[in-house]
């Protein structure tokens, strides 16, 4: 009866409720807008930091990454290579084994962090071999480094030139050999850039007299999106001498830097929604007005003003309703299209970001989460907004509502 | 007349206007508000980095950043940073010896970065004293004391659990190994403290010692690789610099934007967020605006009827309603502004607290979690221009509506 009443009312005065349905509506894409664009500046510079060096997720012995040495490397058995098969949506892992050593040219000498890579599977990951200045990619297998620019020209060589790297290697044997160069490396990432050198990985495992073995599997997924779920999968699957791990363990100062940029994003949300509450409000506050006869005579006429709350109290949820469906209708193509359209940041800034090796883009995030999640805020705006009319009825003196 | 006619239009029906002054207001201090908000965070991680990494200026031989020899060091280093902190201009300048290394444990062994530091200097311009969160800052009675970051202590062992519950393995010896002129040093030193930075990576990399006992380690007298200055107020930087150039011929002086790159990166990426953001409010604010005077339009369909039947044209009917939007627009944007000043005035002073926004928030990771607004003078201008527009824009699409009204049935209506 009274849902009937509500309803009526909502189309009594069609061209008032769209309005009203309408500043719900554009509540609810701005919203959505604002948190998807937040969301996916994140996604694309996590993509980029992923991609300089450790990938979405990695496989290690358990406990190298607690202690990374070579003495916590593994034999990788086959088991791995299947339960880090496509089922569980990895689509490639590919084989490192790092380590600490000194590079040295003779006169000079740096530490570096030297990382056999199998040539082919590595550019899956961080197209490494898109990443040269000078010389050559790895061809096969054969003995040769990749060295980064400024490692490179601290030490004083160029492509050609013969490379000495010294260290530990596993068990504590002591490690040594002499590489030519055949490319150098560009990194955007200044830290890379000082101490990043490549060989093929045969090379490694025989310098650091690690035949056969690695210290992680780092792994090319499916869908980014689902890497939590795609490492609990593989725990699982892994007997407990692995350890798997997401980015957000690998990479901890990516997560402290996005913590810290999602506070101030906040704010920014808080105001924008104390800007579309107004919005709402302003047309609830009208919709009062001039319904002020309209309450009067219902007073007049004897129902109650709880049943005149109510009434009002259903038609503001229907029309939030309403405007909230429209409005996530409308913000999912939209979104959909900045994420595979994302927004171009000029030239200038893209100068700026092609130092850094990053995509000078921001797409918008199409994650669920956040289209839920504004939904359910906008719609509660609404419905806190409709204490105003319930107030005024409340209060509201039969006689001088009619005259007015 | 049709400006007294509007403006009277204006206070007949209070309400409503409010609602749209109101709307503008919101909007206006909204997008100040915001932008003031953006600005002052990345400032806040400008001064961060300042303050706990580059300084405001730093001084090294101008070969020591392709080539970190023993050899390249800045003469004089030591008396420098002593006649530096000795003006009334300078905060604080201390004198560094930077060396490449190894730390090794027993069990493991890490390429480093060792800096030799000045612990009362350093104290005062980087804020490692206070960045010190378990064991002490370099005590008296301690020989060859090394502070390691909490990431690297973790990584060794040395540093197991956190919080309280820490249990820091102070007995470790470490070996720390470099390069000398002729050849490579090693010597055992014991770590007395761990420190936090701005980031993990800095803490991994990152081992201060005594530059006194690096010094006799190496026998080679004095020796400073970097000196970093902080002067009072960063707009003193460029005079400093000249200063600085001239006291030290032959060297490289560089400012705390050379020095760290990245922070034009931050700046730049926060700009581009905070446009969209804006435009964003700028169209939330439209489409409020839109929706009132819609409501409005329709709420006085047949007083906009009557004033065409009694031979008011379109044109000026039109132009009434947009003279409206304009007076709410003039009433509201100064509101808007003076709200706007007020918190951000406010908020300046007293900070905006992230710690309590977000899981761990900014503050876990030794940056300062409290937010500054401020905005530059130039964008109260800019942005209520904007806002003006936006107005005007949004009264436009109602106010043609009003146009489609045909008097007959418009007096009809009610």
């Amino acid at each position: 009866m009274l849902f009937k009443l509500a309803w009526r009312n909502l189309w009594r005065n069609r061209r008032r409720t769209l309005i009203t349905i309408a500043s719900v509506f554009f509540a609810v894409l701005l919203s959505v807008l604002m948190r998807s664009f937040q969301e996916g500046s994140y996604e694309v510079m996590i993509r980029n930091v992923v991609s300089f060096y450790t990938g979405y997720a990695q496989i290690h012995k358990e406990g190298y990454w607690a202690e990374q040495t070579l003495d916590n490397s593994f034999e990788p058995a086959e088991d791995l290579h299947l339960a880090a098969g496509p089922d569980l949506g990895v689509r490639r892992a590919v084989p490192r084994l790092e380590s600490f050593a000194l590079a040295s040219s003779g006169d000079n000498t740096r530490p570096a962090m030297v990382v056999g890579i199998d040539p082919e599977a590595e550019p899956a990951l961080t197209n490494l071999d898109q990443k040269l200045s000078a010389g050559a990619y790895f061809t096969g297998t054969a003995p040769a480094a990749l060295v980064a620019e400024d490692l490179a020209e601290k030490l004083g060589l160029g492509v050609g030139d013969t490379l000495l790297l010294i260290g530990q290697g596993y068990q504590g044997v002591s490690a040594g050999g002499r590489y030519p160069i055949a490319g150098l490396l560009h990194f955007g990432s200044p830290e890379l850039n000082k101490r990043m050198v490549y060989l093929p990985l045969p090379e490694a495992q025989y310098l650091y007299g690690a035949e056969n073995r690695l210290t992680s599997y780092a792994l090319v997924l499916e869908n980014p999106d689902q890497t939590g779920r795609v490492v609990r999968a593989l725990d699982e699957a892994l007997p407990g001498s692995y350890e798997v791990m997401t980015w957000q363990e690998l990479q901890p100062e990516l997560v402290e830097g996005i913590e810290g940029d999602r506070a101030g994003g906040v704010i920014t949300l808080t105001i924008l929604y104390v800007i579309i509450g107004f919005g709402m409000f302003g047309t609830v506050l009208m919709m009062t007005a001039e319904r002020q006869y309209e309450f009067g005579v219902m007073t007049a006429i004897g129902m109650s003003k709880l049943r005149q709350s109510l009434v009002i109290f259903i038609e503001i949820s229907l029309m939030g309703l309403l405007g909230v469906l429209a409005g996530l209708a409308a913000s999912l193509p939209l979104t959909w299209y900045f994420k595979l359209n994302p927004i171009y940041m000029g030239e200038q800034m893209a100068e700026v970001y092609a130092q850094f090796d990053m995509e000078p883009v921001l797409p918008a995030s199409t994650d669920p989460g956040i289209f839920l999640q504004q939904a359910v805020i906008v719609f509660l705006l609404s419905l806190a907004i409709s204490l105003y009319p319930i107030w005024n009825i409340q209060r509201l003196q039969p006689v001088r509502a009619m005259r007015s | 007349m049709l400006p007294i006619l509007s403006w009277r239009n204006v206070w007949r029906n209070r309400l409503r206007s409010l609602v749209v002054i109101l709307a503008i207001a919101l909007g206006l201090w909204g997008g100040l508000f915001m932008m003031a908000f953006s600005w002052g965070m990345s400032e806040q991680r400008t001064r961060d980095i300042i303050d706990t990494q580059t300084s405001h200026l730093q001084v090294h031989h101008p070969e020591f950043k392709d080539e970190q020899r023993l050899s390249l060091t800045v003469p004089q280093g030591d008396s420098l940073a002593a006649q530096l902190r000795a003006r009334p201009e300078v905060e604080a300048a201390a004198a560094r010896m930077v060396l490449t290394g190894m730390l090794a444990t027993a069990s493991d062994a890490v390429g480093v970065q060792i800096l030799g530091v000045e612990p009362e200097a350093e104290a005062a311009l980087t804020r490692l004293r206070s960045r010190v969160t378990y064991g002490a800052y370099f005590p008296e009675d301690k020989r060859y004391p090394v502070l390691i970051g909490e990431q690297l202590a973790e990584k060794l062992g040395i540093l197991e659990g956190s919080g309280d519950s820490a249990d820091v393995n102070f007995r470790e010896r470490l070996v720390l190994t470099f390069q000398a002129e002729d050849s490579t040093l090693s010597a055992r030193f014991r770590v007395c403290g761990i420190y936090k930075a701005q980031n993990s990576r800095l803490e991994e990399l990152q081992v201060f010692a005594v530059k006194q006992d690096l010094e006799a380690l190496i026998g080679a007298g004095s020796l400073t690789h970097e000196l970093a200055v902080k002067a009072r107020d960063i707009a003193q930087t460029d005079a400093l610099m000249q200063e600085l150039r001239s006291q030290t011929p032959g060297m490289l002086t560089e400012t705390w934007a050379e020095l760290a790159p990245d922070i034009n990166l931050i700046a730049e990426s926060f700009e581009v967020s905070m446009r969209i953001f804006f435009v964003i409010i700028l169209l939330a604010l439209a489409f409020g605006i839109i929706n009132t005077m819609l409501m409005a339009v329709m709420e006085r369909t047949r007083e906009l009827g009557m004033l065409m039947a009694v031979g008011m044209g379109k044109l000026r009917v039109f132009g009434m309603i947009m003279l409206e939007t304009l007076y709410l627009a003039l009433v509201g944007g100064p509101l808007g502004v003076l709200l706007a000043w007020a918190t951000i005035t406010w908020t300046s002073h007293t900070g905006i607290s992230l710690a309590g926004f977000g899981e761990a928030g900014a503050a876990a990771y030794g940056m300062s979690a409290v937010v500054y607004p401020s905005i530059q003078p130039g964008y109260y201008l800019e942005i209520s221009i904007m806002v003006l527009i936006t107005a005007g824009l949004s009264a436009l699409y109602p106010a043609l509506r009003a146009l489609r009204l045909r008097p007959v049935e418009a007096i009809r209506s009610h």
